[in-house]
């Protein structure tokens, strides 16, 4: 008798969560495709006007490409300077974990807004004059998802005992590069991915920092979601809604990916 | 000449002292086990002679090659870890030949020796699957296959068995004593199981805090230990203190400070039976003695006794008429002074 009443209790909760998550979605999704929405529960009419206005606006897709080539820069930095950094630290300097540990939740300790501010006041003047650059954003950026990839590589070498791997291949006469490319790499893969694929989606939402460090000089699809607003919620509601269905699509196909590499993998 | 010669191995980390002067010689095609308690300098010994740890001090040579310097790789020395380390994203087949490949083996040759070691350790039909659909047993016969296909100088086992359960951890250590007798691998098998390492080795090494206490072959490891320690490692052993042994054996027993008594070296007599003391070995001693429990081990009936307040283990074959405890428990003890070992101080 327990079981069933438990299964119901469960369902009940699971229920309200995705009402509470995906209410808001849903009617922002609504909002971007209705031409009155007043006084009634659902909108007395609709129209693609918003959607139609935000496609002929060129800076829309002008903004959506800024913002997609500087995550995309940023993470594949990151990722090319982290994936090295963490092996080498987890397999061959296990000491230097404290430290990192350290500098990884220094990201969260620091405010954005605190973080922006000290940026623009360092790189304003001096040697490296930087500030409103895509360069100071590409270097804010990597900072913000520190934390992720550190964490991501790092579990995923310690999930398929890389240490032990790396010994066996030696004693078999693999060079350290060699045991890294063959062994290392491929089983650790699927784990890279998903920290990738989380820093990106991080990145793509990212605002205080975006704003603060270029907001007047570039525009990236959250500068530009954030001036529309004040215009016309219709259109702001039309723009969320495809930033949405871009990252859900983007992440989709990189889930797929993953799998697929899993999948040669053999898992 | 010795074929592995390992000479003062020093090794600490931080201010514990793991290994302290070791020196082990090992003939070629002999297998030798390292025998201890976890965190008596096992494993880092095989680590050192594998390259994966650096020594302090001291040298290991391999024939008359000194090869203390030398990175793994360059070693031709296989190793087998207790977690199996395969490599997950490789087949069967793929993991075998990996070390070949590593070499610069061509594909026949690859394909010839894998076929060949996967036939040893009795594999063949497993070729193409991923390590993680086998069970332990097959997989750990994999790793072995693995580090066998580079034909490598020796071979080290880190505790192979430890991760299998009991009946395949059996079966496996005879067919791996097999195959090392069949290819006369000179072999390092690092165990912490007495039983383990008694039906596998050539010669045991017992470890105690980071040094060899005493070397042997098995029946010697088991028939002689050394020192308190030993004697206690090696199973169920009675270790009395020369009060105990004076008190049961009565003058004359030496000089050690403690000695050691095999559980099944002295016999159990019913009590009240003047004659059945006869035909003991002249010198034997009848001692009175109480039963306190009895266990039945399968094939040995464990008794615990009480004999002269000297608190005893002593087995007894089951042969279908076991010694039941009396309504006192009063039994008699005949004991053989020949059979109490003076062991020597700890550390001597």
């Amino acid at each position: 008798m327990t079981k069933p009443k438990a299964g119901w209790t469960h369902k009940t909760f699971m229920l309200l969560l995705m009402v509470y998550l995906l209410l808001p979605l849903a009617a922002t999704f609504l909002y971007g495709f209705a031409k009155q929405w007043q006084t009634t529960v659902l909108p007395e009419g609709w129209t693609l006007e918003w959607v139609r206005e935000m496609f002929r606006d060129a800076r829309f897709l002008d903004a959506l490409w800024t913002s997609l080539y500087l995550c995309a820069i940023s993470v594949a930095l990151s990722l090319a300077v982290m994936l090295p950094a963490v092996f080498v630290i987890t397999v061959y300097l296990p000491k230097w974990e404290t430290f990192m540990k350290g500098l990884v939740v220094l990201p969260y300790a620091v405010p954005g807004v605190v973080a922006a501010v000290g940026l623009i006041r360092a790189y304003s003047s001096g040697p490296l004059d930087l500030s409103g650059t895509a360069y100071l954003l590409i270097g804010a950026y990597f900072v913000v998802i520190l934390p992720y990839m550190y964490q991501g590589i790092r579990n995923s070498l310690i999930t398929v005992s890389a240490v032990e791997l790396l010994n066996s291949a030696e004693l078999l006469g693999a060079s350290r590069s060699r045991a890294f490319l063959t062994v290392i790499l491929p089983n650790i893969w699927p784990g890279v991915i998903i920290s990738t694929l989380l820093s990106f989606s991080v990145l793509f939402g990212e605002f205080v920092l975006t704003n603060m460090l270029v907001g007047g000089h570039l525009q990236t699809i959250q500068v530009y979601l954030y001036r529309r607003v004040g215009e016309s919620g219709h259109l702001a509601s039309a723009i969320a809604i495809t930033y949405f269905l871009f990252i859900l699509l983007l992440s989709t196909a990189l889930m797929k990916l993953g799998k697929k590499m899993n999948g040669v993998a053999g898992r | 000449m010795p074929y592995l010669e390992l000479k003062g191995i020093r090794k600490t980390f931080g201010n514990a002292a793991v290994l302290n002067g070791v020196d082990l010689a090992i003939r070629e095609g002999e297998l030798v086990t390292l025998l201890g308690p976890s965190g008596c300098g096992k494993s880092t010994l095989l680590r050192v002679i594998a390259g994966l740890t650096d020594p302090d001090e001291g040298s290991v040579f391999l024939g008359d090659r000194n090869i203390v310097a030398l990175p793994p790789r360059q070693r031709e020395v296989g190793m087998v870890f207790q977690s199996y380390a395969l490599f997950p994203n490789l087949t069967v087949g793929e993991n075998v030949e990996y070390g070949l490949k590593m070499r610069g083996a061509g594909k026949e040759e690859r394909r010839r020796r894998r076929d060949d070691l996967l036939a040893l350790v009795d594999l063949e039909e497993k070729r193409d699957a991923y390590p993680q659909h086998l069970s332990g047993g097959q997989q750990q016969r994999v790793a072995l296959a693995r580090s066998l296909a580079v034909q490598p100088k020796v071979l080290l086992l880190d505790e192979p068995l430890s991760a299998l359960d009991a009946k395949i951890r059996k079966n496996l250590r005879m067919q791996i004593r097999d195959i090392q007798k069949r290819i006369g691998m000179t072999t390092v098998f690092v165990t912490h199981d007495q039983e383990e390492a008694l039906t596998v080795s050539d010669r045991i090494c017992v470890m105690n805090g980071g040094s060899i206490v005493q070397e042997g072959s098995p029946e010697e490891i088991y028939a002689k230990p050394r020192t308190e320690f030993v004697a206690r490692f090696m199973g169920s052993y009675n270790v009395l203190s020369r009060m105990e042994a004076a008190r049961l054996f009565g003058d004359g027993i030496g000089t050690a400070e403690s000695y050691a008594l095999r559980p099944e070296s002295a016999k159990l007599l019913p009590a009240g039976d003047a004659d059945s003391g006869k035909g003991e070995k002249a010198g034997g001693r009848i001692v009175d003695a109480r039963i306190e429990a009895v266990s039945v081990l399968g094939n040995v009936l464990r008794y615990s006794v009480s004999a002269a307040g000297v608190p005893l283990t002593i087995d007894r074959l089951n042969d279908g008429h076991p010694l039941r405890e009396g309504t006192s428990g009063a039994v008699r003890l005949a004991l053989d002074p020949s059979q109490l070992l003076q062991l020597e101080k700890e550390g001597a």
